[in-house]
């Protein structure tokens, strides 16, 4: 009985520190913080359109003060564009996507150099179709920004749209 | 006596259990000590005595991480080949305007101070999707055309991605390491900066200026 009861303790005590061993001092530092987005989007964050046919539907996106991202169509081929992309396996389709014209920018040490870039606030005009329900779309908008003395990597940006078809 | 087995053998069992949970917590450890000095590498926002803002690495006095990567040619090079040379490391991107924008300096520094026992190696960051043969090599051909069309005669190394958590996982592009003839960093800059900057860290790099 007494090996029992010492072994139950020895137990509980066991059972104790391995919840505290499990819990590292440094659990809670955040992630390797990179740099931030450049891009966000703005907005609709939720739409009712007509179930089965293309519905058109504006999204809004934000550049970062200070920086430009290439637009749809860089004016050279190794620059990356700004895409939106539809995941394949979703529900909702892109069927068409307008982008804005981008906007002429050279850099001032190199004037021949000319790029077609977005700044500010610049709007996808898109046309979406979607069956009948509640669907949650997970669009992303690739983008590679830029200031005039420095580039950042192409990062990638999630979209989602609580989209409603009727 | 079954039920001493029975204890007994639980109580094994838990203190096998802390054992591991112990190597484990060491393990978690051990990789946050490394994403703390990740993260201690990275550039931080210094002002300078005109109270303008810009980046200053951590690494500037500390060893150069050793490093082999592929060049253009498809030969391994490492870092350690350049024993002895002042070496700046620039980090560029095809996509990257900046850098196209230094890149005639870099060479036209590159050829004057060669003779000094001063070589750059251009790391470059360009994606490159290694499980697909087609795209890569496209990939691969598309950096040689713009190093071409640059006119880039140093190496031009690939799959930069693979070094950057060792050289402070720098995400600025272009960004140059100045490396002196012992292999110590004596400089990093961010972006783009002027002929005159980057011609003043190579000579500081060679031994020639303080």
């Amino acid at each position: 009985m007494m090996i029992l009861r010492s072994s139950a303790l020895m137990l509980s005590v066991a059972l104790a520190g391995l919840v505290a061993t499990a819990q590292s001092p440094f659990d809670n530092l955040p992630k390797q913080s990179k740099a931030p987005q450049s891009v966000s989007y703005l907005f609709p964050e939720q739409i009712t359109i007509p179930a089965g046919k293309p519905a058109t539907v504006d999204l809004h996106f934000k550049v970062a003060a200070g920086l430009h991202v290439n637009s749809h169509t860089p004016a050279e081929e190794a620059l990356i564009p700004t895409t939106l992309k539809f995941p394949e396996d979703s529900a909702v389709k892109l069927a068409k996507a307008d982008y804005p014209h981008g906007e002429p920018f050279t850099y001032p040490n190199d004037p021949g150099q000319k790029l077609s870039v977005y700044t500010g606030e610049f709007t996808i005009h898109t046309e979406i179709v979607a069956p009948k329900g509640d669907h949650l779309l997970q669009a992303s908008l690739r983008y590679q920004a830029c200031s005039n003395e420095l580039c950042l990597p192409p990062r990638t940006i999630p979209i989602a749209i609580d989209i409603i078809a009727k | 006596m079954k039920r001493n087995v029975i204890v007994i053998s639980a109580v094994v069992f838990v203190l096998a259990l802390l054992g591991f949970a112990g190597w484990a917590n060491h393990l978690n450890r051990v990789h946050a000590a490394l994403q703390v000095q990740a993260q201690q590498d990275q550039a931080n926002l210094v002002s300078d005595a005109a109270g303008v803002g810009h980046l200053a690495s951590p690494m500037v006095g500390k060893a150069a991480p050793s490093f082999t990567l592929t060049n253009l040619q498809g030969k391994k090079v490492s870092l350690a080949d350049y024993k002895g040379k002042a070496i700046q490391l620039n980090f560029w991107a095809t996509w990257c305007a900046p850098c196209k924008i230094e890149t005639p300096w870099l060479v036209d520094l590159e050829k004057q101070y060669s003779p000094q026992g001063f070589e750059i190696l251009g790391v470059s960051f360009d994606d490159l999707d290694q499980d697909d043969t087609k795209l890569l090599a496209k990939e691969k051909v598309d950096i040689a055309k713009a190093a071409d069309q640059l006119g880039i005669h140093y190496p031009v190394l690939l799959d930069g991605d693979s070094i950057a958590k060792s050289y402070g996982d720098p995400d600025v592009f272009p960004t140059s390491f100045f490396i002196n003839r012992e292999g110590e960093i004596t400089n990093v800059t961010f972006g783009l900066t002027s002929k005159d900057d980057l011609e003043n860290n190579i000579r500081k790099a060679l031994g020639e200026a303080k």
